[in-house]
């Protein structure tokens, strides 16, 4: 029995390790590929787009105006929204791993979990029939959404670093603040940075819904495509969602990369 | 709200019921696919940085963008569903199979070769019970992303919870859209955490005695 313990122990460590932070072969793969993979598949539409033969109703709502409208509303909301969410969760989970809130971070974890179990489309549905239609209510809906991965991860970052490099810190005359910001923060970064992208990649997939409720964006096109029941609206208006929660996963293991503390 | 579930709480048990059938069947298609390419994965090690790059870019696909895409190919309705929620659930399962498989510490599979076990009664009496403990958590996450997914699949007819969310969404202003959208919502949750708290107990009576934390 007791040579079979650590070989489980192994796997668990690996399986959070690979979540929080890819293995760097990985992660330098999806730079190359990703851009390119991103480039050719939105040059190969618009070579599509230029040829095809559409009805006249496929013509409007595939115009480059209205396609460009709707790129810039959702990349709009994915940004503002993402934005809140970095200024809300990481002050938040910095503060709940200080003094006596420590103890309630596991509650406030778990609750931010069951949450997720709430699909996104009912919430952003609830928050409309709560506040009403527009812009806000989407990002409000995005932000609740994307909260949880960018918390979790910071407690988990601000947890994991070594207590003996705090007190080192200590030790060599820094307060409490410098501490955590020259010591604990850098160290736990490249982990908060993998909770950011995580939830941007969440939020951009999500922000294909708030359509619903007014707040504009690329399911726009997707809606009309399939109510009006036209394959090439809804082949084309998926695709280009999906090409751009891609490049917003891609700028996001851009940032992670970017900002990642030398020597770590 | 509670007029509203009495009324009408044979249909939202049945639609509860499809929700979960739906999920369930889908994660256990799921669970056997990610094992089966996990296992291909264990064979070829060549073919881990690939697979994970794959589900990467899988996961980031969003699942409406996904349901347009798969319109033109499977209709409106519920198979379109269940191959979208499927196509997710496949993701975080695969990601913790091949780490799990990989994981067996190798000096194990040695013994149990020496011990005369063949290719097969390793793998079935080795390498799956002792990464099942991780197995186990990816499809827990799958199971509580498949639940939303299945939500989302509502749009184009798929069967669920679901369809309460948007009918609340198209009779906003009207005095049951807000029964409906809770109804649908609330409903989800409930079950995902019923779900999550069965798949706890499952892990109880499959992880074997030896490697229970």
């Amino acid at each position: 029995m007791t040579t079979l313990d650590p070989t489980v122990a192994t796997p668990e460590k690996s399986v959070r390790r690979s979540r929080l932070r890819p293995a760097g072969g990985e992660s330098a793969a999806m730079l190359m590929v990703l851009p390119i993979m991103v480039a050719i598949l939105f040059i190969g539409y618009v070579i599509w787009r230029q040829t095809a033969d559409l009805d006249s109703i496929e013509e409007s709502t595939l115009a480059w105006g209205a396609i460009w409208e709707q790129l810039r509303d959702h990349i709009a909301i994915t940004l503002v929204a993402s934005a809140i969410v970095v200024v809300i969760a990481v002050p938040l989970g910095i503060l709940l791993t200080r003094g006596r809130a420590r103890a309630i971070a596991p509650a406030v974890v778990a609750f931010a979990n069951a949450g997720q179990a709430a699909p996104a489309i009912g919430l952003i549905v609830l928050l409309a029939i709560w506040l009403g239609f527009g812009f806000w209510t989407g990002v409000l809906g995005l932000v609740i959404y994307g909260l949880l991965p960018v918390l979790r991860n910071t407690i988990t970052g601000l947890q994991g670093v070594d207590p003996t490099l705090v007190e080192a810190g200590r030790g060599i005359g820094m307060s409490a603040p410098q501490v955590l910001l020259r010591v604990e923060l850098p160290l736990a970064l490249p982990v908060i940075m993998a909770g950011i992208r995580t939830a941007l990649v969440l939020v951009v997939g999500t922000a294909a819904l708030v359509t619903f409720i007014g707040a504009g964006g690329l399911g726009g096109a997707l809606t009309s495509g399939i109510n009006l029941f036209r394959f090439p609206v809804m082949v084309s208006a998926a695709l280009l969602i999906a090409l751009l929660a891609l490049l917003i996963e891609w700028v996001g293991r851009v940032l992670e990369t970017v900002l990642r503390p030398k020597g770590i | 709200m509670w007029d509203f579930i009495a009324e009408r709480h044979r249909q939202i048990l049945y639609d509860g019921f499809q929700h979960v059938y739906l999920v369930v069947l889908a994660v256990v298609a799921a669970t056997f696919i990610a094992i089966l390419i996990a296992m291909l994965v264990t064979k070829v090690p060549r073919l881990g940085g690939v697979t994970n790059m794959l589900s990467a870019i899988g996961l980031t696909i969003p699942g409406f963008a996904l349901v347009g895409l798969l319109m033109p190919a499977t209709g409106i309705g519920s198979t379109t569903a269940f191959i979208c929620v499927c196509f997710y659930a496949v993701l975080p399962i695969l990601r913790n199979a091949v780490v799990g498989l990989q994981g067996v510490e190798p000096v194990l599979l040695e013994s149990a070769r020496g011990m005369g076990m063949g290719e097969a009664a390793v793998i079935a009496r080795v390498r799956l019970p002792l990464a099942w403990p991780v197995i186990l958590a990816g499809i827990r996450v799958s199971l509580q992303m498949s639940m939303g997914i299945a939500a989302i699949a509502a749009y184009v007819l798929g069967p669920g919870l679901g369809s309460y969310i948007f009918t609340g969404l198209a009779q906003i202003g009207g005095k049951n859209a807000l029964n409906y959208a809770l109804v649908g919502t609330l409903g989800v949750v409930l079950l995902a955490l019923i779900l999550d708290l069965l798949l706890v107990l499952v892990g109880r009576v499959t992880i074997p005695k030896g490697i229970r934390v």
